[in-house]
Parts: C-alpha cells; structure tokens; sequence
C-alpha cells in the first residue's frame, strides 16, 4: 500500500474560492482584505481614507456568473475599470489577453464536458472549441474569435438546409423558402440549440473566467433609460445606414423604391433579411460614433464607394450584440470549425443531427391573398381543367353556426377541400388547401438526392448514385 | 377583344433572344470543361454546357421573374440554391488563398510575443483572410455582371428592364449576377454537387482572381 502523500492531498481540501468575494491586493501591505462584492466605489474610497492605505487598488473584477441586473448596476459604480486594468496584469506577454488563453481552455472541465456532450469528434481540439465561445464582441482581433468560422459555418449550414428544403419541397415559394430557411439555421432557432446545448452565457467577458462559457460583450437593451433623460435607449435619436455598411449598394433601400422578394436573392442574407439588420422596415437604429468617425472610404472599379471600418483593437472599441446573435455566430462556429478539423461529413452530419432534426410545419407558414385566381391561373399554367368549387356537405345553414364542406374539383379531381362558416369562406378556404397542397408537394424519399451527398469524397466513398431533381418552373405571382 | 388602355412607354421596345443556338453557345462558354465532372453519370453523352442540361431547364434558368411578368416561370429558387454554393466556395478558396506578406517589419521576439497566445493548427491554416468584407468584395453583383457578360449571358437573358435605353439604371448588373447563381443552381439539382461546385470555383471564382 502506497504512503498517503498529504503534502499532495492538503491543496485539495481547502474550500472553494468563491468567486463572488472580491479580493484587494495592497503593494505595500501584507495583508489580503475581502470585501463584499456588492460595495460601490464610493465606499471603497471612504473605507481606504478611513484607514489610510497609500497603496494602489487594483481590484480584480469576478463578474462570473453574476446576474445582468447586478452587472449593470455595478456598471454605472465601478466604471470602466476592470476591463481595461486587466491586461496589464499579465506579466510575460506584450499582446493583451481579453477571454482565456488555449493553455488553460485545455483544462476546463465546463469545455470538456460540451466536447463529450455533443459527441465531436476528437479531431476537433478543445482549444479550437474554446475559441468559437469568444464572440467578437469580447475579443475583435480574427486570430482570437470565431468571426472566420462563424462564416464559414454559416455558408454550410445554409447549404445544407436550402440544398434540403428544394430538393424535399422543389414548389416551395419564395417567401415561405425564405421563412424556412430562417426557421431551420435563422439566429433565434440557433439560439435556442446554444440553450439546448447546455451552453451558459458571461456577464461580461474576461480572461478569469472558465474558458467553457460563451463570452460577448451584451448590448444595453432598447427599453432601458438613458441616464440624464426620461427617454429609452430605443428612442434616441439617429439613423444608422442601412446595408451600405459592407459595400452592399442596395438601391432599393430608398424610399421610393419596393423592395421585393426576387432582388433578396442577390443583394439580401440567406433569410432574405437586409444585411446591416434593421429588426423592422424603417426602424430607427442608434448611431454608431467609431462606425462613421473611423471609416475609410474605399473605391470599387465602378465607381461606387463602401467603406471599410477601421477594425477595432479592444473590447472597448466593438459593439455590443445581443445574446441571440452571439448563440447563433457560436453555433455556426461550431459547423464551420468541425468542416476544418473534421471534414464535410461531420458538417453533414451535424446539419442532420442538430438541424434537420427539428420539427418545422411548413404547411402553418403560407399566406394567401387571393387563393381562388390564383388557383385559377395554376390551372391554366398547367393545363388542368378549370377548377370548380362543388358543396359536398353541409349542415346547420339556417342556424347560427353553419358548416359547409367545399371541394375545388378539376373536372372530376378533387384538388382541395375544406370546412368554412359560409359557402363563400369554404371556397376560398378550400381554394387555399389546394394551393397548399401543390406548393408542398414532396417527391418520394427513394428520389432525392441532395447535391452534397455526391460532393467531393462523399462520392468516392459511398456509391450513392446521382438522380436529377425535380426542378419546378416557379410559383404563381400573385 | 383586349385592348391596351394605358399609352405605351416612350421607348424601344425590347426584344429577347429566341433562339437555341446562342443559348447552347452560352452554356458551353460558361460550363467550360467543368463539366467533365459529370462524366460517367446515367444520361451524360457529352459534358458539353449544352448537354448537361434539358432544355425546358436550359430556358428556365436563364428567365427573370419580370419576363412576361413570371408566367413562363424564373429563375429565384434556382438562383437561391447557386448563390448558396458559390457563398460557400468562396469561403473555401478564401481559407486557400495565400497569405499577403507583413506590411511591417517585427523582431522575432515581438512576433513570438504576439503568437503565444494564438492556438496553432495545421487545419486553421487562413482562418484570417475570411472576413465578411472581403467576401462581399470578391462577390459584388457589378462583378459578377462583368464576368456574365464576358461569357455572354447579356445576349441570351430573358427579362424586360423598367427602361429599354437605360439598363444599368433598370438594374441589369442584379439581373446578370442572378443568372450567374441560377446556372450554378440548375447545374447542381440536374448534376449533382460536385459539377456545381466546379464549375463555380473554375468558372466564376477563378477569373475573379481567387484560386
């Protein structure tokens, strides 16, 4: 039997540092004094001049795991202190360090246990998973955050899941493809697979703070006051440009130009929302000073400008985000880090396993204005016989709840059918049934074969046979 | 009998191509040898442009939704599907691209000062050059129109611009770039993924500089 080593054993049985006790390191004094978290500033001054410390504070902020209540009322105490006191602190590199180093993300256990959790292959180390919970936010410099895996991902995921929605759905229309495609890898869905996960978020971000949690700067939210006035952050005013930012040109953001749905394709995102991302069509969007202060102007070969931010160096220079756009940008970093390390089937199977496995009623998601012409014309377009609506049952029609039972035939073909209140509202409900099911047709599994699977070494590999999909002429304009 | 209430535009009036011949040219300019992917699939003779495609899709991918107001079909979910493909090879050659050479000139204590914290990989290698800027520079619509047109796509296009003597005021760079990702599209739901994706790192990224 081994001698027990208690020289080893004694650093394990000290309690727990909690981490909500700040601890004030004097230079001059031997001492370490704990005070109560919560203490501002103010008091802190006070208790110093009572005692008469001549020493330098150098507080070390804890802000792990604290609420955001607490941070935003420590915010307006302690000022911008922490943050930028922080790199001085490290003593042997010259670069500052804003979220943990891979060095001690190896040894995270909160890390590890994501690894294990979901399954990633070994290939993908955890330093590389450490990197993609740093936001750019907390850390602007591309070396250090998941912005190049972030897009890398996003163009995967985005992939897969419209080379998915147009070959299972090849008559979806374009808005409800649109739709679609924002419920399967838009940034609220991705949001929740990052709650899903398990993945917690920081208060604020650091280099103390376990390199496991997703780390961002968080935006101050739009309902709260500004200091000094009675008015919300939302209210204030200036207007940002909208999708001029990255040199996007889109002329149809002026107000006498519409906006539609064919032009998304090439100036808009994946979800056909503008890219420079106004939550509504004219919304007031706070100004940014660095944005418009620090931008270089850049001539493109014909003549139109886009400027080129000038990149920021600290946290103290980003912006902010939400924390729904720093889930979604760690999701897809997740995809886009697992395509380097791993390779495209792992993308594959971790679009199917996370993705696609999700439940989307495609049928809840269409919206029609006028369903009996539009019927009509499809009818035409395809040469059908013209529909007809026929009552195939009804009851109570002198009472106060009538039902009647409608079928849109072509010829003897019954297209739709469904129940209204009167004749005229079963009609058109039925019309819209039979819309409905023509814009949700679905070739049968053993013919599909999405693009990907035939992609690069997926086609060496398994044999799966290439079969031309259904290519579907458009839907009907209404 | 039908007949026109409002007076007609003070314009030429504008004519598309009907023709096949033009249409196949264009195809085979376009596709280039980036076809020779298909090569061995069921129903592929020759991976000319003009054979990879039947013509109903030849047609349908090269119609805009404001041809005869899209009653002949357009092109959108083909144009959908292609920018997605030509999004994601542009990231991939991105991560390819060589690194430019340091603007500054650093000691090797500072440039070991500034990497110990960086997590090297093989696997990571490029991770810099993928920025959201540099891709919507290499992808510009006014671009992408460029290279349409060296291939011919303006000749053969279908759609009906808001002014006949003014198209670039009539949007014909988004209408061009729109073509380009819906060949792309057309190619990969008749063709498969590995005959989109060629032909759009050979056929597109290459002559817009990205290898």
């Amino acid at each position: 039997m081994k001698r027990v080593r208690l020289d080893r054993w004694a650093s394990q049985l000290q309690p727990p540092r909690n981490p909500r006790l700040q601890v004030q390191r004097c230079a001059l004094s031997h001492e370490t004094t704990t005070l109560p978290r919560r203490r501002d500033l103010h008091q802190q001054r006070q208790y110093i001049t009572q005692t008469q410390w001549q020493c330098q504070r150098q507080p070390v902020s804890s802000k792990r795991k604290a609420s955001t209540a607490a941070v935003l009322q420590e915010a307006g105490n302690e000022g911008e202190s922490e943050a930028s006191k922080l790199p001085s602190r490290n003593k042997k590199s010259t670069t500052p360090l804003y979220a943990p180093s891979h060095h001690t993300a190896a040894r995270s256990a909160k890390l590890a246990a994501l690894h294990a959790r979901l399954s990633l292959p070994p290939k993908l180390p955890l330093q590389t998973l450490a990197r993609c919970l740093v936001d750019p936010s907390a850390d602007p410099r591309s070396d250090y955050n998941n912005a190049p895996f972030a897009i890398l991902g996003q163009d995967l995921l985005g992939y897969h899941t419209t080379e998915h929605l147009t070959c299972h759905y090849p008559r979806l229309p374009m808005s409800v493809l649109f739709a679609a495609q924002y419920a399967f890898v838009g940034e609220a869905t991705l949001a929740s697979v990052r709650a899903e996960w398990g993945v917690e978020v920081v208060a604020a971000p650091g280099v103390e703070v376990d390199a496991g949690l997703l780390q961002l700067k968080r935006q101050v939210p739009g309902n709260s006051m500004v200091e000094g006035t009675g008015r919300r952050v939302k209210d204030m005013p200036g207007v940002r440009a909208l999708g001029a930012r990255l040199g996007g040109g889109r002329r149809n953001a002026e107000w006498n130009y519409r906006r539609g749905v064919s032009s998304r394709v090439v100036f808009d995102d994946e979800f056909g929302d503008l890219i420079g991302g106004e939550p509504y069509a004219g919304a007031q969007l706070s100004t940014s000073a660095s944005e418009d202060g620090g931008a270089v102007d850049v001539e493109g070969g014909d003549g139109t400008t886009s400027s080129l931010p000038t990149l920021p160096q600290s946290p103290d220079d980003t912006e902010a985000t939400t924390v729904s756009d720093a889930s979604a940008s760690f999701v897809r970093a997740v995809a886009g880090a697992l395509y380097l390390h791993v390779g495209a089937a792992a993308t594959r199977t971790f679009h199917r396993d996370h993705i696609l496995s999700r439940q989307l009623d495609l049928h809840t998601m269409f919206n029609f204005t006028h369903p009996t012409r539009d019927l009509s014309r499809l009818c035409a377009r395809e040469g059908f016989e013209p529909p007809v609506a026929r009552l195939i049952s009804e009851t109570g029609r002198l009472s106060r709840t009538p039902v009647f039972v409608v079928g849109v035939y072509s010829g003897d073909n019954l297209l739709g059918e469904a129940a209204g209140a009167s004749l005229n509202e079963g009609r058109v409900r039925a019309a819209a049934a039979a819309l409905r099911s023509w814009y949700l047709y679905s070739p049968s599994k053993g013919e599909i074969v999405v693009p990907s699977e035939v992609e690069g070494m997926a086609a060496a590999g398994k044999g799966k046979e290439w079969k031309p999909q259904v290519i579907d002429v458009g839907e009907i304009v209404t | 009998m039908a007949f026109r209430l409002r007076p007609r535009p003070n314009q030429p009036e504008w004519k598309v191509n009907e023709q096949q011949a033009p249409l196949d040219e264009m195809y085979d300019s376009f596709v280039g040898h980036a076809g020779e992917a298909a090569q061995g699939q069921t129903g592929v003779e020759s991976t000319k442009g003009r054979d990879l495609l039947p013509e109903e899709v030849k047609w349908l991918a090269i119609t805009h939704k404001s041809f005869d107001h899209g009653r002949r079909g357009f092109n959108d979910r083909l144009a959908f599907l292609g920018k997605r493909i030509v999004y994601l090879q542009t990231s991939l050659a991105l991560l390819r691209s060589p690194n430019p050479a340091p603007q500054v000139f650093t000691t090797r204590k500072e440039r070991h000062s500034e990497n110990i914290n960086v997590f090297h990989h093989p696997a990571l290698a490029g991770t810099e050059n993928l920025t959201s800027f540099s891709k919507s520079q290499v992808l510009s619509p006014s671009r992408l129109a460029r290279l349409a047109q060296s291939y011919g796509v303006d000749k053969v296009v279908r759609w009906k611009p808001k002014k006949a003597e003014n198209l670039k005021g009539s949007g014909v760079e988004t209408v061009l770039a729109h073509t380009v990702y819906s060949i792309i599209g057309a190619l990969a739901m008749q063709r498969g993924g590995e005959v989109a994706a060629r032909t759009a790192r050979e056929r597109i990224l290459q002559p817009l500089g990205l290898r």
